[in-house]
């Protein structure tokens, strides 16, 4: 009895995280002027619209671009990051994990702001994508560093001592025996990484240059002002392609949900 | 490796860190105490002034008020709503359990801007909820659901929803099943176990998503802006148009700080409060 209701207020729940983003992906395919639910008649005219709009596309671009750079960046520097602090870090092992964790644990809006005066001061401001990409690694670095250093946990020094004892370089230690074993956690992160940072608003609002508005910013700027469902057919045309990407992802190499 | 060849391993991440992360928050620590700028983010000098403005003002800080009660709202209703699926999404033996965890992660994947844009479709005046209410005749006027506080925290709950289910789930299922069978087997009683042995055992899953919450519900910019529009705004709304539109700098950053501050304090008096109960 008591667990028929739990089921149930589960799926209530469920119900409730899956809504907003069954109306978006439903309005996305009305054939009228407004953006109404249930749609009124089918069509993918808004689709089509999207695909000959300019902004948008360029606004893709700009997102895609900055998640693979920001993305390679937090992959190396993270994986270094992890590698020091599960097998080296010895006593300072809190404090490299709260260093390493900090751009998560401190408000992004203030985060924001502090690298908006910073760029300033030394002259680079936001004429450049530097800053924005600087953000977005800061922002991608603790999601890769988390999963890098839980997969290196079931790793044993001892097996690099073997393979050196039995003549191995550093970097053939490196190459055959921990890459193997930390690269669904690097895989993982990068995963992660390029997701937060196709999300990341308020640091690309504040540090975005001139011309590179990524597509959360292009499309927060046009719900402002527009009611038509492109930015509807916009937003289901992202959510498949990141589904997509992660249940590939999923399948190929299965990814681990790790504790915050 | 020696102690110096093993330190290289940190140093990308360092210099990151350091010159990216520590130095611009001294930087804006100290900005926030500079004159306004005319035409420039800010002028020669300092001045206590952007400070005495915010605190000597009630609209800044009835809405520094109002930010914090929508947080502590959200976190409230997160953690309703979301204790009960944590706990059935940490039972092993669930059917379908891979289905209800991507459930959960789902929104992670969908975009804050998307998603909240999905909530100004539902809540709308004629929005999916009115428009339907009104359809069965159960209304005449559409309810208030958006452009207020009540919208935002909706939305929040949403939002940030994964955020308190996944910590408590994680700490759920590292409790050993055989506590709650052998307090079961003392005489204890379904509601008892749950009060008494497993809700203090899920404890620091509740606290690390409780904080969570409040935190990135605190400096949450996008939601408020479009579910609150022109008539409700948060601090960090405010903030973000002292930065853009009115290219008021070193007042963004006092209040951004301001807001951090409270915020953190809070976060403080939250864990010394529940560790006081719960040990």
């Amino acid at each position: 009895m008591g667990r028929n209701i739990l089921n149930i207020y589960c799926l209530a729940v469920y119900a409730f995280l899956l809504a907003p983003i069954f109306v978006v992906v439903g309005a996305s395919f009305n054939a009228g002027e407004f953006l109404t639910f249930p749609p009124q008649g089918l069509s993918l005219r808004w689709y089509f619209t999207f695909f000959e709009n300019e902004v948008f596309l360029r606004a893709i671009g700009t997102s895609l671009w900055i998640a693979a750079v920001a993305t390679v960046f937090s992959v190396v520097i993270g994986t270094m990051a992890a590698i020091y602090y599960v097998n080296f870090a010895g006593r300072y092992k809190e404090a490299v994990r709260v260093a390493a964790l900090s751009p998560l644990l401190l408000p992004e809006i203030l985060t924001a702001i502090a690298l908006l005066f910073f760029l300033y001061d030394i002259g680079i401001g936001t004429k450049t994508m530097f800053g924005l990409l600087v953000g977005h690694v800061l922002m991608t670095l603790p999601f890769v560093f988390m999963n890098v250093s839980a997969s290196l946990e079931s790793y044993d020094t001892d097996w690099s001592m073997a393979a050196r004892s039995l003549g191995a370089r550093p970097w053939t230690r490196f190459r055959r025996i921990m890459l193997p074993l930390i690269k669904p956690g690097m895989i993982g992160g990068a995963l992660f990484s390029f997701v937060i940072s196709f999300d990341i608003f308020t640091i690309s609002l504040l540090l975005k240059s001139i011309g590179t508005a990524t597509l959360p910013i292009q499309l927060f700027d046009y719900l402002k002002t527009n009611y038509t469902p492109e930015a509807a057919a916009v937003s289901t045309l992202s959510i498949v392609a990141t589904i997509t990407v992660v249940v590939i992802v999923e399948k190929v190499i299965g990814l681990k949900m790790h504790k915050f | 490796m020696t102690q110096r060849k093993t330190f290289l391993l940190l140093l990308p991440a360092g210099v990151l860190l350091v010159v990216f992360l520590a130095i611009p928050y001294v930087s804006v620590f100290i900005s926030a105490f500079r004159v306004p700028g005319q035409g420039t983010p800010y002028g020669d000098g300092y001045t206590l002034a952007n400070f005495t403005r915010i605190l000597g003002d009630w609209f800044y800080l009835g809405q520094a008020v109002n930010t914090m009660l929508i947080g502590a709202v959200t976190t409230l209703a997160t953690l309703v709503i979301g204790l009960p699926v944590a706990f059935q999404l940490a039972r092993p033996d669930l059917k379908l359990r891979g289905l209800f965890y991507g459930i959960v992660l789902s929104p992670l994947l969908v975009g804050i801007v998307i998603r909240s844009y999905g909530w100004t479709i539902l809540l709308g005046n004629n929005g999916v909820i009115n428009r339907t209410l009104r359809g069965w005749g159960w209304i005449d006027g559409p309810l208030p659901l958006m452009y207020n506080t009540l919208g935002i925290v909706i939305a929040l709950t949403h939002v940030f929803l994964p955020f308190m289910i996944l910590p408590i789930m994680a700490a759920v299922q590292g409790i050993d099943p055989s506590v709650a069978s052998a307090a079961r087997s003392l005489g204890a009683r379904r509601p008892t176990v749950i009060r008494r042995v497993l809700l203090p055992l899920a404890m620091p899953g509740i606290q690390s998503g409780c904080i969570l919450v409040f935190v990135l519900a605190l400096s949450s910019y996008v939601t408020p802006a479009l579910i609150g529009g022109l008539r409700v705004k948060t601090t960090a709304v405010t903030v973000v148009d002292a930065m853009i539109d009115t290219f008021q700098w070193p007042f963004g950053a006092a209040l951004a700080l301001t807001l951090s501050v409270l915020g953190g304090a809070s976060v403080l008096i939250f864990a010394r409060l529940t560790r006081m109960k719960w040990k």
